[in-house]
């Protein structure tokens, strides 16, 4: 099926005058003696909604780039493409059925969440380090495969939670032992180039854990059924219009659709984001962990040891993303090499965030898990949409970068 | 010891390259992995002189080879030179000749062609090397593009961005199975689609012989300009961007150029050896573009040595040989090791093992200690002079 | 013979002026001290003139050549050099290697062997020639800073921005790094020379700007700008006759409060 054209046209619209906004804006402002901080994304977002007209109103006026024009106008932008892809394609689903759209987007969230966590505690190792681990992934790939094993072959009848439970001290422990092995000789000295050292020597490590866990467990994927069953309940009662529950479903409002297992995780998920906030900023080591992320040498001196603090959050960085796969591991079928889409989403959301922070890795996640689920539900040909599906975070990644390298709540660097 | 110096690494080269030119009449039976070798090896160098030398991590190297692969696959299968025009297909005029791009929506327009076109006409595919070209162009427009891009970004950013770029590309690969065949891969023809002679011997299009002998060359060619390159003022400037950019300009080096230069050939270089390994594998497929590909090429060039283009090389070429004769298990009294799995488990550790306590790779020692030789000796000794000159001044 | 014309020159970063409407001039090989407390804007300064900034007002001239347009690469080749406050040699280049760098990027179409000479020379009067094989991070960090100067010299720059030149330098490498000033300037190269040490920057300029605040407060010959009242100001807050001086008596009476 050809997709029509005009769908295309409009894309191209968007990215042309975008470019000429993004180009040419930081100039005129530059020009005018005014501050040209973000100018270029403020270019590239008023070109994309209002085109030619709306970037010389720009330039004539020059207001001063608030997050209240960012908004706008992306929003805008995002109305163009909806308005053209319903043109387009009239017949998809994605158009006629707003039921379809909301179930794609609740579970969208629901699978962000999962993201957002496993991003998390990658952002936390870069705030801490200032290293991103590129095993990230693999941490979440053994966290499913213990659990795997711990709840299905070794103690069949236990209690799932356990096996997460058994996931996070694994991959935590883990995490622990390489920072201690590879990473502390950063700190002390003893490597030449530690940005470079850093970036390989966590390649190194994500290769060799995918290998050893393919030698030990093998190709065949691995599947866990959903940790639980939920009771039947029907709210209200007789026709169930606002809850509808199943083993293995839940229904909102009769339209929105969410497979138990996924419920679960996202619960799982929330609950370790609630831990990890009371652990920051309620307790002595959490305070300590983000004093060092702020300023190494000051924490240093009010007697927090900034070693030991490496060693933390790199193993609970390893733990989070190890919990986020313990808890997806029944979703998903689980193969050694899970944890390369799984790194690479990690990737983006921290970019989006803005690497180093917190709160924009989590709703980077949520950000991205929408994005995949009305990029898999809604590209006509399903064959492309399964097929396009890694690519989808990767042109957030590069038009993250290459528009505002520091994301939507990132540090200036 | 000047001379002797520049007699050893003359020795040290003729050495090498005579033993590379003899070496398929010793190893009659591993002429594929000695190709695939040098394949890697082109890889390995051409990173380590974006890496190692330029300072500039990306991980799109294989994605640069994958460009010129497809390139030249995609060629053999669209593109046909005609002598005389179709009228039905879209054609370009060529010098006495049309060049006719077929298009995937009208995939028979060839065929309805030859009912129209005059008795005798012709109908040939472009020969392998001009595809090839055509892919080490391409592969260069798009370095020059992502070197372009990635001017701003610095390091983890660097390297993510280029992960996000080879990613991108071997998703549209793998997704356009009309175009590209996808997961199925694309067929190619052989190297010397008609056979070749050589020294009054008769080789077919399946000997393993001619592709050895060309990939050499290109190996070889490519080594060579990489090292013009690297000892000229081009390997000076990257190698001071590296260490420091902002200290760079400000002694005047344009750090834009060299770094889009730097680029631009390491992605034609890796294009080259992409498109020549298409035609000799003669099937491609977006796998030899994933992350795990570009980890081998990488942990070949940060075990041979990432700062020296002749160590990776090395390293590749050893690494190849070595994990190809890993496959075979390893038998111990009753115990029995499956070395298809472990080799690659133990290829991981050996590259954190080196990262962590010999950064420099484990070639590179062993060539600086032989060119580098007398150097320290050398310093003391001037040390010593200059104290005994000057005694208030210790060594 | 340098020109220099940096006209009403202001760097506003997110709100904070850092450099704040400066103007001066330079003519011929002057030897040229900039002074002012900590956060001055010293160091925005060297890096607009150098164009590793962008200035947000304002327009800097050499030898009539607008550069505050120019990328830095160009500026260097235009004739100014600098070095930075901290040390910034290749270090895993050789020293030769470092020496070469400048050279080449000034002459697109020369080769390395004709600088060869030249950079022994450079390391003979800078006392580094011995290590010229060595890589520079085996050197110390004087001695860095001295290949710092020497690539400076191989640049061949008319006008040389030394950012805290004597900063944590050993005595002995003091007096070469002084001695490499006044050689040098003789040579017909202008300095600008930021540095926290008066006592030297006194002796060794013949004209001194005092900045504070962003604001270029001072600008005249080292015994006037002394007792220039808007100085001792900035310095201190109050009435002094040596400004400098005090400033740790003053310290030491806070301790001992």
């Amino acid at each position: 099926m050809e997709f029509p054209s005009i769908f295309w046209y409009t894309i191209l619209w968007l990215i042309f005058w975008g470019a000429v906004g993004a180009l040419v804006t930081p100039r005129v402002y530059a020009h005018k003696d005014k501050f040209t901080h973000q100018t270029a994304m403020l270019g590239a977002f008023v070109g994309a909604a209002f085109g030619p007209v709306g970037l010389v109103l720009l330039w004539w006026f020059t207001p001063p780039v608030t997050a209240k024009w960012l908004t706008l106008t992306g929003l805008v932008t995002l109305l163009w493409l909806s308005l053209a892809f319903a043109k387009a394609d009239p017949d998809n689903l994605c158009v006629t059925s707003g039921s379809f759209i909301a179930t794609q987007i609740a579970n969208g969230l629901v699978i962000g969440s999962i993201y957002g966590l496993m991003a998390l505690g990658l952002t936390l190792i870069f705030s801490i380090l200032g290293i991103v681990s590129f095993a990230h992934g693999e941490f979440y790939m053994l966290g499913g495969m213990v659990t795997y094993y711990f709840t299905q072959v070794w103690f069949p009848d236990i209690n799932p939670l356990l096996g997460v439970l058994v996931a996070a001290l694994f991959t935590f422990a883990l995490g622990a032992i390489f920072e201690l092995l590879f990473l502390r000789p950063m700190i002390t000295g003893q490597i030449e180039r530690p940005g470079e050292y850093a970036i390989l020597v966590t390649f190194g490590l994500a290769f060799f854990l995918q290998y050893t866990t393919l030698t030990l467990v093998g190709a065949s994927p691995k599947k866990v059924p959903r940790f639980f069953d939920y009771p039947r309940i029907t709210l209200p009662s007789e026709t169930g219009n606002l809850l509808k529950v199943t083993p293995g479903n839940l229904t909102f409002f009769d339209t929105i659709s969410i497979p138990s297992a996924r419920f679960t995780a996202m619960m799982i998920a929330l609950a370790l984001l609630f831990a990890l906030i009371y652990f920051l900023y309620r307790t002595w080591t959490g305070k300590a962990l983000r004093a060092v992320s702020q300023d190494r040498q000051a924490a240093a001196v009010t007697g927090i040891n900034p070693k030991r603090m490496n060693t933390l959050a790199f193993a609970l960085g390893g733990m989070l993303a190890g919990i986020s796969g313990a808890a997806l591991v029944q979703v998903f079928s689980w193969v050694p090499w899970v944890g390369i889409p799984a790194s690479s989403r990690s990737f983006v959301i921290i970019v989006l965030g803005g690497m180093g922070s917190l709160p924009g890795a989590f709703i980077g996640g949520l950000v991205l898990g929408v994005v995949e689920a009305l990029g898999a539900g809604c590209v006509p040909d399903p064959n492309r949409a399964a097929a396009y599906l890694p690519a989808y975070g990767m042109i957030i990644l590069v038009l993250v970068l290459l528009l505002k390298p520091t994301g939507l709540f990132g540090r200036e660097l | 010891m000047r001379g002797n110096m520049r007699l050893l690494k003359t020795l040290t080269w003729v050495v090498g390259t005579g033993f590379l030119l003899i070496l398929p009449w010793l190893i009659p039976t591993r002429m594929h992995v000695a190709v695939i070798a040098l394949y890697y090896a082109i890889l390995a160098s051409s990173w380590a002189l974006l890496a190692g030398y330029g300072g500039q991590f990306s991980f799109a190297h294989m994605a640069f080879a994958g460009l010129g692969a497809y390139t030249a696959g995609l060629i053999g299968k669209f593109v046909r030179l005609t002598s005389a025009p179709t009228q039905t297909c879209f054609e370009v005029p060529l010098g006495g000749w049309w060049m006719v791009i077929q298009d995937t929506a009208s995939p028979t327009c060839l065929e309805q062609a030859k009912a129209t076109m005059p008795v005798g006409s012709l109908i040939v595919k472009l020969p392998p090397w001009a595809d090839i070209v055509a892919g080490i162009l391409i592969g260069g427009l798009f370095g020059l593009l992502i070197g372009a891009l990635v001017l701003r970004l610095r390091r983890t950013y660097l390297a993510l961005f280029t992960i996000a770029f080879a990613e991108i590309l071997r998703t549209v690969v793998n997704a356009e199975r009309d175009i590209t065949g996808g997961p199925g891969g694309l067929k190619l023809d052989p190297l010397f689609p008609n056979g070749v002679t050589l020294l009054g011997h008769e080789f077919g299009p399946a000997d393993k012989l001619p592709p050895y002998l060309l990939m050499l060359a290109l190996f070889l060619a490519s080594l060579g300009l990489m090292y013009w390159l690297a000892g000229s003022r081009f390997g000076l400037f990257i190698r001071s961007i590296r260490e420091d950019e902002e200290a760079a300009a400000s002694l005047g080096v344009n750090v834009v150029r060299y770094k889009i230069l730097l680029f631009t050939v390491t992605a034609m270089i890796a294009a080259a050896a992409g498109g020549v390994y298409a035609h000799f594998v003669r099937v491609i497929a977006p796998n030899m573009m994933v992350i795990k590909e570009m980890s081998v090429v990488i942990a070949m060039a940060v075990i041979g040595g990432m700062e020296s283009l002749l160590g990776a090389a090395i390293g590749a070429i050893l690494i190849e040989f070595a994990l190809e004769q890993l496959r075979n298990d390893i038998t111990v009294g009753s115990f029995t090791l499956n070395m298809a799995d472990w080799r690659l488990v133990v290829f991981g550790a050996l590259l954190m093992i080196t990262l962590r306590f010999w950064g420099n790779g484990l070639i590179y020692p062993i060539i600086q200690r032989i060119t580098r030789r007398g150097v320290a000796e050398e310093t003391v000794a001037k040390r010593l002079q200059a104290a005994s000159a000057n005694p208030e001044e210790g060594p | 013979m340098i020109e220099l014309d940096v006209n009403n020159v202001s760097k506003n970063f997110g709100g904070l002026l850092a450099v704040n409407h400066v103007s001066f001039q330079v003519r011929g090989p002057e030897l040229i001290g900039l002074i002012g407390p900590n956060g001055a804007g010293k160091t925005t300064l060297t890096n607009l003139l150098s164009g590793a900034l962008k200035p947000t007002n304002g327009t800097i001239y050499m030898n009539g050549q607008r550069i505050d347009v120019l990328p830095p690469y160009k500026i260097a080749r235009a004739g100014l050099g600098r070095t930075f406050q901290v040390t910034r040699a290749f270090r895993r280049m050789t020293v030769l290697e470092n020496l070469l760098v400048p050279a080449l990027a000034m002459h697109p179409t020369a080769r390395q062997g004709q600088f060869i000479k030249k950079a022994r020379e450079v390391a003979e009067f800078l006392t580094i020639d011995h290590l010229l094989n060595e890589y520079a991070r085996a050197l110390s960090g004087g001695q860095q800073k001295l290949l710092e100067l020497g690539r400076l010299l191989m640049l061949d720059p008319d006008f040389i921005i030394l950012d805290e030149p004597f900063a944590g330098v050993h005595p002995k490498l003091m007096e070469i790094i002084y001695e490499y000033i006044i050689e040098t300037n003789k040579q017909g190269k202008a300095f600008l020379i930021i540095s926290h040490d008066m006592e030297t920057i006194f002796t060794l300029s013949k004209r001194l700007l005092v900045m504070a605040f962003g604001k270029l407060i001072a600008d005249g010959p080292p015994e006037e700008v002394k007792h220039d009242p808007a100085v001792i100001e900035a310095y201190l807050g109050s009435d002094s006759d040596e400004p400098w001086k005090p400033v740790r008596k003053v310290k030491k009476e806070v301790v001992a409060a």
